[in-house]
């Protein structure tokens, strides 16, 4: 297929597109475009770039998966793990249903009520005294650990969670891994992740112990004029996000990142997704001094336009690397041809990408502490992330990058109408025990 | 507190917080304040006492006994901390610690038990640990000059109860107090026992209007206290080393919640 094929090819319409990412088109068979996300879209992708008009915008809060997974990212992302303390169904419960009730009013906002002030007040007031939207979603997932230190909950642990295996570029800070229950905040300003964690904090104390936390963003693009919109920037210069599968598919999203209920998991885990953390740092002096063209191989894209190497002016264009097999064009070690080899069997490894990029500060050394803070979700943590991951180890990339630290969690499922709350059926499988609701 | 969160409708945008229960009270605080007092007049005896001693070993060159006196010592200034703490110069020269300085343990303002401390772990001496010797008894006997001669203020009293734990919070937690000797488990003690005797002598105020407030914080409580009896050890506590990380997350959780519940303790008690 010729550039200017691939070129019309992207500008196909939805149900193409569609057919094509499930390999089903015919126009799929040489591209190798499975599961490759489409250019022109009003509907918003998953790491699409954030654009000016979310200030003020709401996310739902019902519905059959929680938000912030297929949400497009907002401009400010967090996600902060901590230690659980709970001893039986029921304190899990209490834990659950006061997360869910702080959730609901964070994301969908409201005035918080006013005391008496001779008492600390009832909210931080740093949104000001009505708290807005602002984008905000909280995504609610659980670690190995909380399974594996508590018999009554030991048998539900979804099929492939673990603790987060240590691969062989990682040096990891014990300080920044692991934990029971990861919360993600997205939203439109920093502010507002963190007023909503300090929230949690505040009034769930009993429970949750923070163990660490890391805040990211990525740049915010305004649309351009014909509509479309464009992947962000990471700290490496390159656009980050361009070959994620359709975040608006949604059966290709049940395929990719949603656990359903014919897979073989717990029952109660159907509509959650498993969640990969990673911290990595980016030596970013070192990539800044390294030519364009090694850059360009070693991730396999042009910088500037995000292209493949093997031809197209877009990041959209898909590569074709049934006709590059010896890699004279993509290499075979690039990041995104081990990332994603492009075959029908590399299908099942798909991952949904939503990362953000962190600055942290100076190292001891004087260098820039920055780097991704990587979030994967996948319907298969085996198959998924750790599959990938396995394939990038002894990546060229890996001079210039180096994982610090993350955690692997199992995203609950959502809440579909009002009066349930996050992880009901993890609780209810968990030996109901009569509540104290009323 | 809990309870009320979790008896609002999913889809109620309130926090259900304390003042829903609180009612503006005129409470006779005259009894109370006068016991703490009492309390705090026992204990800094103690600390003169105790640091004379503690003193008198360092400077007879007695390692191991001035060692073994450090944390029991320390325990009585812990335990009024809230009080202690009005007198913020001596608090600076008795109990401040290594990072309050940019020189770190080099700065020649850095004195106290910390600098007695880095001295008999740290150098393993008690060589040139007089002078601090000296300046910490006469610190301790002004401390308690001016508690005698103070009118203690009722804010600052039943404040202290969560000041102190909002202090076990802050530097207990993660063993950085007593970071040479690692005998933080003594502090944290210290200050669990002070903070529970605030809200012992308050609490007939509230046991009737707020019973499950009440409920809830004698049950924390009772936690740390069950907890840090594991760590008992002959007349003190095992080394902060020992904590395992379970126990050191149920403490984190039990004192960050009792320093949010103790922090409407005034509010309740109709205090401004
Ligand atoms: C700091 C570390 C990383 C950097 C700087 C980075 C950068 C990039 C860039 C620039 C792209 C091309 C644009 C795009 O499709 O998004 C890309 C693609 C990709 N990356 Fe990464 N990445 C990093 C870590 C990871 C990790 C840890 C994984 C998973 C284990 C991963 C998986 C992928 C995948 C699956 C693709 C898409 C490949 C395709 O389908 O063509 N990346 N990455």
């Amino acid at each position: 297929m010729t550039t200017k094929d691939r070129d019309i090819e992207t500008r196909r319409t939805g149900a193409n597109r569609r057919q094509m990412l499930l390999g089903l088109g015919a126009a799929a068979g040489g591209a190798m475009a499975l599961g490759a996300r489409p250019s022109a879209a009003a509907e918003r992708q998953v790491a699409d770039a954030p654009t000016e008009a979310e200030t003020v915008r709401r996310q739902p809060f019902y519905g059959e998966h929680q938000a912030g997974i297929v949400t497009p990212r907002p401009a400010h992302g967090m996600v902060a793990a901590f230690d659980v303390v709970v001893t039986s169904p029921r304190e899990l419960e209490q834990l659950l249903r006061g997360l869910t009730e702080r959730i609901l009013f964070l994301t969908q906002g409201g005035t918080p009520p006013e005391l008496d002030p001779k008492y600390p007040p009832a909210d931080s007031g740093i949104l000001g005294p009505v708290v807005q939207p602002n984008d905000l979603t909280i995504t609610v997932a659980l670690g190995a650990s909380l399974f594996d230190n508590r018999p009554w909950l030991a048998h539900l642990k979804p099929n492939t969670l673990q603790r987060m295996v240590e691969f062989p570029n990682d040096a990891l800070d014990p300080e920044l891994c692991h934990g029971d229950l990861s919360l993600q905040f997205s939203a439109h300003d920093s502010d507002t992740n963190i007023h909503a964690l300090r929230d949690i904090l505040k009034t769930l104390s009993q429970f949750l112990v923070i163990r660490w936390k890391q805040e990211g963003s990525v740049p915010v693009i305004a649309p351009k004029p014909d509509g479309t919109s464009e992947s962000a920037r990471n700290f490496l210069g390159f656009r980050d996000g361009s070959a994620n599968p359709n975040s608006n598919d949604a059966g290709l999203m049940d395929r990719i990142v949603w656990v359903g209920a014919e897979d073989g998991e717990p029952a109660w885990a159907a509509g959650g997704s498993y969640q990969a953390v990673r911290i990595i740092r980016n030596f970013v002096e070192r990539w800044d001094r390294t030519p364009l063209r090694e850059q360009e191989h070693i991730i396999g894209r042009r910088k500037m336009s995000g292209a493949p190497l093997d031809g197209g002016n877009s990041e959209h264009d898909v590569p074709d690397y049934a006709a590059d097999p010896e890699g004279a064009k993509t290499p075979l070690d690039a990041h995104i041809r081990l990332a994603n080899r492009r075959t029908p069997s590399s299908q099942r490894n798909l991952i949904l990408r939503r990362p953000f990029n962190y600055s942290n500060g100076v190292t001891k050394n004087g260098q820039l502490d920055q780097g991704l803070l990587f979030i994967a979700y996948q319907a298969d943590l085996q198959k998924g992330f750790i599959a990938v991951q396995s394939r990038l180890n002894g990546e060229p990339l890996e001079e210039y990058i180096k994982p610090v630290g993350g955690g692997f969690f199992f995203a609950l499922p959502g809440v579909v109408s009002p009066g349930g709350y996050l992880g009901q059926s993890l609780v209810e499988a968990a030996g109901k025990i009569p509540n104290e609701q009323s | 507190m809990l309870k009320h969160l979790m008896a609002a409708s999913a889809l109620t945008l309130v926090l259900a917080g304390p003042a829903l229960a609180a009612k503006e009270v005129t409470l006779d605080l005259v009894e109370p304040i006068a016991d703490y007092k009492i309390f705090v007049a026992e204990k800094t005896g103690e600390l003169v006492a105790d640091t004379q001693a503690f003193v008198d070993a360092i400077k007879s060159g007695d390692l191991d006994k001035a060692k073994t006196l450090y944390a029991p010592t320390r325990m009585h200034y812990e335990a009024i901390e809230p009080i202690a703490e009005l007198f913020s110069d001596l608090d600076a020269s008795m109990d401040a610690r290594a990072d309050d300085y940019e020189k770190r343990e080099a700065d020649p303002d850095f004195t106290g038990f910390h600098r007695i401390e880095y001295g008999l772990w740290d150098k393993g001496s008690t060589e040139g640990l007089e002078p601090f010797a000296d300046k910490l008894l006469a610190d301790v006997t002004e401390l308690n000059k001016r508690i005698t001669d103070l009118v203690f203020p009722p804010d600052t009293v039943v404040g202290g109860a969560a000041a102190l734990m909002e202090e076990v919070a802050a530097t207990k937690i993660s063993g950085e107090e007593d970071r040479y000797s690692h005998t933080d488990l003594w502090d944290f003690k210290a200050n669990s026992d002070g903070s529970q005797k605030i809200f012992e002598l308050v609490r007939p105020l509230i046991a009737e209007t707020d019973p499950a407030f009440v409920e809830k914080v004698e049950s924390n409580f009772n936690d740390v206290d069950v907890t840090l009896a594991k760590y008992e050890s002959g007349d003190g506590y095992e080394l902060y080393d020992k904590l395992t990380d379970q126990d050191r997350t149920l403490l984190a959780a039990r004192v960050n919640t009792l320093a949010e519940d103790l922090s409407t303790l005034p509010g309740k008690l109709g205090l401004d």
